[in-house]
């Protein structure tokens, strides 16, 4: 009863969090010089009055109250409008781009979650010196070069130079770079946690009484690990958001990422607003499912 | 009667690009026997905002893939016929007679006949309220379609970049899908259709099978890349793109490649130092204080540095080889050379402490500024250095709180879409300071309503001169846009402006070798 009373309570909290994020960017974006009917003049072809015009018949000569008031009432209906610059609804451009970040964020997690377990279990089931320079390098790279740096070398190295890549759409190099990334921020405390587990009583009786090496890994390391990695797990997730952004935008794929970013230049304010919220419900949602899921494998949390 | 309207001698405009001495011969022409057909075109140049071709304002060169209109504009800056075989003046300036093309078929197989024009002119009086073709279509008085072939616009009074600016009033099937409001699905006449678009992604625009060109276009397909945040001259290298627009500094380091070449719009963009017209401050609305700064620009060194070696230094709005390019006025410019002494000694006429006096400069978030600001600084002036993004600068510019803009302005299909910027009423006029000239005006009005061409000249130069007599904005010079392609593209040059489609060339005759 307790712990479902504290779930709530976590979801209730999350929500504020997403709407508070929300509110805030609204407001900000709107503080930022410019509007799309600026980017329509800057193309030269409005005078001053058919500015004018144009700022009224889009709402956008109201004040950023009255704005946010009409935006958020259709918003709660589901309806995020009409982008300002293509005309098109924002919703439609949202469900063209999800998928484009979903399955690149799925598949860098995937990736990341998938070395950084291999090698910190590795390095700790085979005591290999080699493995554990690889758990110490993956770590280094991870906090030492940058994604978008690394990304730029990708590019000229494997889709200038050799060609075996391309430039733009190819989602092989991103999904690399940003796994190798997560696996860099997961990997050394998950195999500080393995290697302390490794050295624990009921692992050292499992080994004696000649349980298979796989099976020790399984049944009794990765379970001791779990709190760890779900934690971290929470942390790179979150990272990812940011992580593919760039990513997004460097190797020009078509995501949540470089729709925000391009309607950000153009003060798309529907579609900046609309990609806000995908965004912050999905940073709150991982770090609430994280959080539960916590709670739930670990009840030392809930009390 | 009417007088045909010859081309060469209305508006005989020579290549920009050339006269910029910059390289447009492409090394890699071949012969039409040649040519390899299929194949599709990988090409970024910019960006396609809507589906509506009558809607999008500004510089275009994605939509005139899947549609055309009844002129074009050729490399050398004349008037071509383009959807109308010719076209006839009356003798007043005021009748447009236009003969169409036999033959011409929409997307949807639907020949093309004069009511379909007629409805397109209607379409666009009616519903479209910017751009430079609303202004003009004021101005109309009557369309008729006598015959199937023939279309007769009468103007109100007579309108000289009317040609020009009907390169820009695209054709459209009326059973384009939003015809009623706004188009979804455009059926235009061009060599390629509209077909798939993802907004700030791609367009892909397959053949149009039964185009009105013998034979073309050669291409099956073309792939409009419409991303604004990726390094294209890296993809042009891997080969993920096959032309692509290129800044002027990564064009000189392509040009080093084999597989890749460097050519240029053959219309120029034009560089100048923008005072605030509109509400100048003190001491800035002081002519001598403006003449200081003008005389402490080296605009050679700015041109070296914003060009390289392919810019041209002038105080002129329009590059030299164009008809409109005044040799006197270019060879009068007391700023061809920088007299920081001469400077000096108008601030101190002018009572101004520059030391003391702080200066308000607003520009893009671009390199070449900052050469005007250091210019100025030896001046003494403090100097406030404020580098926006576009809609920033747009939006700061518009509050006419500043005293000094440093811009560059691109392509333009007619002359008069220069000037009109600096009229009183013109469309975006910040770049220029809001400039609020009756006598300018009156000027320009007359050389838009003046049929010869002379005469035209003489009062736009005219009005051109009381730009420098009042120093509104000092001209620092020339320079083409790039565009880089590599080897296998065949048959293509960029035009006069960033349209890729005109009546004697363009995409329709683009291929790719093997």
């Amino acid at each position: 009863m307790k712990q479902s009373i504290d779930i709530g309570l976590r979801l209730v909290k999350a929500l504020g969090q997403a709407l508070g994020i929300v509110v805030l960017v609204f407001f900000l974006s709107r503080i930022v010089p410019g509007d799309t009917v600026d980017m329509l003049a800057a193309q030269g072809d409005l005078t001053e009055s058919q500015q004018q015009a144009m700022r009224h018949s889009l709402g956008l000569d109201r004040s950023a109250v009255q704005q946010f008031v009409s935006w958020a009432a259709a918003a709660a209906h589901g309806d995020f409008g009409e982008s300002l610059r293509f005309k098109r609804p924002v919703a439609d451009m949202l469900a063209t781009a999800l998928p484009t970040t979903l399955v690149f964020a799925g598949l860098s997690f995937l990736v990341g979650v998938g070395l950084a377990f291999g090698l910190a279990v590795g390095a700790v089931m085979t005591q290999s010196r080699a493995i554990t320079a690889l758990v110490d390098a993956v770590n280094v790279w991870s906090i030492a070069l940058p994604t978008f740096c690394v990304g730029v070398v990708g590019i000229l190295v494997l889709s200038v130079w050799l060609g075996w890549l391309p430039v733009l759409g190819g989602m092989l190099l991103p999904v690399l770079i940003i796994g190798i990334d997560s696996a860099g921020q997961m990997v050394k405390p998950l195999h500080e946690e393995l290697r302390e587990a490794a050295t624990s009583a009921h692992v050292r009786t499992a080994r004696a009484k000649g349980v298979s090496a796989l099976r020790v890994a399984l049944v009794h390391l990765l379970p001791a690990a779990l709190p760890v990695a779900l934690a971290l797990s929470g942390l790179v997730l979150a990272g990812l958001v940011a992580g593919t952004l760039t990513m997004e935008v460097l190797f020009g794929l078509p995501g949540i990422g470089s729709l925000t970013l391009s309607a950000i230049h153009g003060r798309d304010y529907p579609v900046i607003q609309a990609a806000i919220v995908v965004i912050a419900v999905a940073l709150v949602a991982i770090n609430s499912v994280i959080d539960i899921l916590h709670r739930l494998i670990d009840p030392r949390l809930a009390t | 009667m009417t007088n045909h309207v010859s081309l060469m001698n209305r508006r005989r405009v020579l290549a920009g690009g050339a006269a910029l001495g910059i390289a447009t011969v492409l090394p890699w022409r071949a012969d039409a026997s040649e040519v390899r057909r299929g194949g599709v075109l990988k090409y970024a140049t910019l960006g396609l905002d809507t589906a509506d071709p009558h809607r999008h304002t500004g510089s275009i060169a994605v939509q005139q893939l899947y549609v055309e209109a009844l002129t074009s504009i050729g490399p050398d800056g004349n008037v071509e016929p383009f959807l109308a075989e010719s076209f006839d003046l009356s003798e007043d300036g005021k009748i447009y007679t236009f003969r169409l093309r036999e033959g011409v078929k929409f997307h949807n197989d639907e020949v093309l006949t004069a009511s379909d024009v007629v409805a397109n002119i209607e379409r666009v009086k009616s519903k479209v309220s910017g751009g430079w073709l609303a202004s003009a279509m004021k101005l109309v008085d009557a369309i008729n379609a006598p015959d199937a072939r023939t279309v007769v616009l009468a103007l109100k009074e007579p309108y000289s970049p009317l040609l020009n600016l009907m390169s820009e009033l695209w054709i459209l099937s009326p059973k384009s899908e939003g015809w009623a409001d706004t188009i979804r699905t455009p059926i235009g006449t061009g060599p390629f259709r509209f077909g798939e678009w993802q907004p700030r992604v791609k367009l892909v625009a397959p053949a149009h099978k039964a185009y009105w060109r013998e034979g073309m276009p050669y291409l099956e397909a073309v792939e409009a890349d419409l991303r604004d945040d990726v390094d294209m001259a890296l993809a042009l290298r891997a080969g993920d793109l096959h032309v692509a627009k290129v800044s002027r500094e990564v064009a000189a380091q392509l040009g080093r490649s084999t597989d890749i070449a460097v050519t240029s719009l053959k219309d120029s963009s034009w560089f100048f130092v923008s005072f605030n017209n509109r509400s100048p401050r003190p001491p800035f609305n002081d002519l001598r204080v403006r003449q200081a700064i003008a005389y402490a620009v080296d605009k050679t060194a700015f041109m070296r540095f914003a060009a390289g070696g392919t810019g041209v230094v002038t105080n002129q709005m329009i590059a030299p080889g164009n008809i409109y390019f005044d040799k006197a006025q270019h060879d009068a410019d007391p700023h061809a050379k920088p007299d920081l002494e001469k400077a000096k000694r108008l601030l101190a006429d002018a009572g101004v402490k520059p030391a003391e006096t702080r200066l308000e400069l607003v520009s893009w978030q671009e390199n070449y500024p900052q050469v005007v600001v250091q210019m100025i600084r030896r001046l003494g002036f403090q100097v406030n250095h404020v580098a926006l993004d576009d809609l920033g600068a747009q939006k700061r510019l518009g509050q006419y709180d500043w005293d000094l803009a440093v811009m560059s302005s691109g392509p333009r299909a007619d002359v008069f879409l220069r000037y009109v910027r600096l009229m009183s009423d013109g469309p975006n006029p910040v770049l220029w300071g809001g400039v609020q000239d009756p006598e300018f005006d009156k000027l320009v009005r007359a050389a838009v309503a003046e049929p010869d061409l002379p005469d035209r000249k003489a009062l736009y130069t005219k009005a051109w001169q009381r730009v420098l007599d009042n120093y509104y904005t000092v001209v620092l010079g020339h320079a083409s846009d790039t565009i880089a392609l590599r080897r296998q593209v065949k048959g293509y040059e960029p035009g006069f402006t960033w349209s890729p489609n005109w009546a004697s060339g363009g995409i329709a005759q683009t291929w790719l070798s093997a």
